[in-house]
Parts: C-alpha cells; sequence; structure tokens
C-alpha cells in the first residue's frame, strides 16, 4: 500500500474520482449538458448504423434466397438510378409521415417531429429509448410523445441530436387521464408487475369508480401538459392497489411499445401550458 | 513487436471490444430479453479487463464502461462510472500485488463486484427512486440481469486473458 501511494497512482486515482463526482454532479442538474451532448454525438452514427443494420435484417434468409433478393434489387436499382438522389429520403420520410397525416388532419394545432428509435437502453425495463432527433428539431423536455395509434411517453431529456423517452409503461410517467365511456379521470402511471406485457395502469381511481373492461382510456389535457383526448389505450382489468387503497385499471396501450420504432414527438399544440402560464400568473 | 506496439494493440483490442459489445448491448431488440432482463455487457468488460491490467489502465477502462453504461440510461453520468472507476482501479492493484489473477479468484470477485454494484443500484434508482413494487422489479428483472452478467463475464474472461496473453505486458 506504501508503494501505491509512493508512486503516484493513489493520488491520479482520487483526482480522477474527484473530476467524476463533479461532473456527476453537473450532468444531473445541467440539461443538455456537454459531456453527454459530446458522448451522444460520438455514438449518434454508431447506434444509427446498428439500428439500420438490425430493421434490414435477413430474416434467416438462405443463400439462394438472398442471392435472388440480390439479383432483383440489382435491377430495381438501375431503374431507379435515373430518378432523383434523394428519391429514399424522401420515400422513407414521407412513410414516416403518413403514420401520422390522419392525426394530423384532426388536430391542426400539432406541430409533429417524426423519429426514429436509435437504441434502446439495456439498463431499463421499462421500455425507455433514445430518438434520433432532439433540441436541434425543436424538441424539449416534457413534450408528448405520439405512436401511430396513440400516446407512448414524454420526452424526459434531450440534447442536441438525440432525446430520451420514458414510456407509459414507466412508473415516472404521471399523465392525466380520463374514461371516455364512464368519466372517471385517474392518472397513468407503469408498473413492474405490468411494463413486461406491453400494460400501464390507470392508478387513483375513486371507490365508486365506474370504468369496466373494454373502456378506451385518453388524456384529460387539462394540466397543459398533453393535449387533450390522445388515446391511450383500452382497460383489459381492474385491481385494488392495498398499499395505495386505491382501485387501479389496467390498461393496454394499442401501440405495442416495447418494439416500436417510428415515432412523433409533439413539440406545440393548442392549450399548451396554459395552467402552467395561469399558475405562473 | 516492441512493448509500445503491443501495448497500442492490446488497448485497441479493448476499445474494439467495448465498441462491440455497446453497440450489441443497446441496439433494438437485437440481444432477446432472458427472464426480463438482458445483461450489461459492458460491465464484463470492464470487471474482466481490469483482473488483468494495472491501476491505471484498469480505472480507465471501468471508467469508460461506466460511462457508457450511465449516458444510456439518462443524460448524466453517476452510479455506474464512479462504481467501475473505484471497483477498477481496486481490482487493478489487487491483481497485481495481493491476489493472482486465477479464473476462480476471478469468479469469487466477479460475483462480488456484480452483486454489489447491482444491488447498490437497486438501492440507488430502484427503492429510493420510488418505484413500486420493487421486490416485483428485484426477482422479475434485477436477479436476471446479475446473473446473465456475471455469466456472461465468464467467456470475456478468457477473450480479455487471451487478449492479454497474445498482446503481453507493457510492465
Amino acid at each position: 500500500m506504501k508503494e501505491l501511494w509512493e508512486s503516484g497512482k493513489i493520488r491520479i486515482f482520487l483526482s480522477v474520482l474527484l473530476v467524476l463526482v463533479m461532473l456527476s454532479l453537473f450532468t444531473r442538474n445541467v440539461e443538455n449538458n456537454i459531456v453527454s451532448t459530446s458522448v451522444n454525438t460520438l455514438t449518434y452514427g454508431l447506434s444509427k448504423v446498428s439500428a439500420a443494420a438490425k430493421e434490414r435484417n435477413t430474416d434467416g434468409m438462405s443463400y439462394d434466397e438472398l442471392k435472388d433478393e440480390y439479383d432483383a434489387l440489382s435491377e430495381a436499382n438501375r431503374e431507379l438510378r435515373a430518378r432523383l438522389v434523394d428519391y429514399y429520403d424522401v420515400k422513407e420520410e414521407n412513410a414516416r409521415l403518413w403514420k401520422f397525416y390522419e392525426l394530423k388532419k384532426e388536430h391542426k394545432d400539432y406541430q409533429f417531429v417524426p423519429a426514429t428509435v436509435l437504441r434502446r437502453d439495456s439498463n431499463d425495463e421499462f421500455y425507455s429509448f433514445t430518438i434520433d432527433k432532439g433540441t436541434a428539431s425543436d424538441i424539449s423536455t416534457g413534450d408528448p410523445v405520439m405512436g401511430e395509434n396513440g400516446i407512448i411517453g414524454y420526452i424526459s431529456e434531450a440534447d442536441a441530436n438525440t432525446a430520451k423517452v420514458v414510456t407509459i409503461l414507466s412508473p415516472q410517467a404521471s399523465i392525466g387521464a380520463t374514461d371516455k365511456a364512464s368519466k372517471d379521470t385517474g392518472i397513468i402511471t407503469g408498473s413492474s408487475k405490468y411494463a413486461d406485457d406491453n400494460l400501464t395502469m390507470f392508478a387513483k381511481l375513486k371507490s365508486e369508480h365506474k370504468v369496466k373492461t373494454g373502456d378506451i382510456i385518453t388524456t384529460t389535457g387539462i394540466s397543459g401538459i398533453y393535449p387533450k383526448n390522445l388515446i391511450i389505450g383500452e382497460v383489459t382489468d381492474i385491481g385494488y392497489d392495498t398499499y395505495d387503497t386505491s382501485y387501479y385499471a389496467v390498461v393496454k396501450p394499442y401501440e405495442d411499445i416495447r418494439k416500436i420504432t417510428d415515432i412523433a414527438v409533439i413539440t406545440s399544440f393548442d392549450g399548451e401550458g396554459e395552467i402552467l402560464k395561469r399558475n405562473s400568473d | 513487436m516492441n512493448e509500445k506496439m503491443t501495448s497500442f494493440f492490446r488497448y485497441l483490442a479493448y476499445a474494439m471490444e467495448i465498441v462491440l459489445l455497446y453497440v450489441l448491448g443497446t441496439t433494438p431488440d437485437l440481444l432477446p430479453q432472458l427472464f426480463g432482463a438482458k445483461p450489461t455487457l459492458l460491465l464484463c468488460v470492464a470487471l474482466t479487463a481490469a483482473i488483468f491490467e494495472r491501476e491505471i489502465p484498469a480505472m480507465v477502462i471501468g471508467l469508460v464502461c461506466g460511462v457508457l453504461i450511465d449516458l444510456g440510461y439518462s443524460n448524466s453520468i453517476g452510479l455506474f462510472t464512479i462504481t467501475l472507476t473505484v471497483v477498477c482501479f481496486i481490482v487493478g492493484y489487487a491483481a497485481n500485488n495481493l491476489i493472482r489473477a486465477t479464473f476462480l479468484n476471478f469468479l469469487l470477485y466477479a460475483f462480488v463486484a456484480v452483486g454489489g454494484i447491482f444491488m447498490l443500484y437497486f438501492l440507488i434508482r430502484v427503492v429510493w427512486a420510488g418505484v413500486d413494487n420493487y421486490w416485483d422489479y428485484f426477482m422479475n428483472h434485477l436477479l436476471s440481469r446479475m446473473v446473465q452478467t456475471f455469466v456472461l463475464s465468464i467467456p470475456i474472461y478468457f477473450v480479455n486473458k487471451f487478449i492479454y496473453h497474445t498482446l503481453g505486458n507493457d510492465e
């Protein structure tokens, strides 16, 4: 041990540790900080390539099948060369936007930013993920995130090029919601008990609630954080929380959040932040 | 090949291993979940490389792996960065001065380190963070991740042993 101290290694170690503790405090308190932005920028390309490669996997095709496909694609490629160089990008973007077209038609006030899932954190069992758009695309913390069939979560953190999404399967989520049939209100929050089955909870229901299986749950929009009437999912079961002494309903989102790849972030909508503004006035 | 060159190629091999396992661990839907969890592959790399390296290189490998694990979870560095930096430094020192880097010693140390780090993770990010049904979470997710991480650290130990013996030691 004496040798270790004399060699100066322990001083290097303690200095590094001190810097790490300071960086930890800094990155925890400063959103969009330089450390996370730098590392995320460095790993962005890598994640993009691996995610794209996974999306275009061969699904266990044989050599002959792959060769046939290759020949067919080579032929198609020759025909398509004559077209615009950015045709594929436009087509891909168009396909992504098409999914959200109906929603946009219905709610003209929504401003959407389409994005794709860049990576999923293996340490998070509530299916949080990182998307390939960030503050440079007007995305900010708290923005609602939609799938093709309803809300799937919100932006928890954002840097210039990427943003992290906490899904409604996570206990971190807390979204004001209402049962369209019975008008009961509660909070949508995830649970470790249900997340693996792509289920979330409609919690804090009153004891005299009238929620029943099959009811559709939507956002209330009263906080001004989420737009009103965004579909969350359908009630599959009713339960009673003995710790919380309140009823809850198990809700199945219309989207399989565990496998989703294309999403849209709502960056602004009519009524956004009204309550917050009113409270600050 | 002189010592500097072998060291360079050894660290390059570690770097490539880290990048490969980072990609494997973070690519959506690539690795299947077993019993509700996936292994933390970078933890295996840090723990296994540390037992062959001296204190400072071991600490740097632990730090890099820790930063990548932490930034996958949130935009801040913290738990994994600090614990892996400390653990790898201590193991780097112990493996060169106090214990022999044998497979049996590795198994014992990896078992304690994986268990300790994940229990700390459980206390800080699950129990204190107020996740409901935390015992359900522990039994259905974390336990599986601990076991998978420990088991996968065994083949990675042999990979790193191969790298170390092939590309020598700079001391």
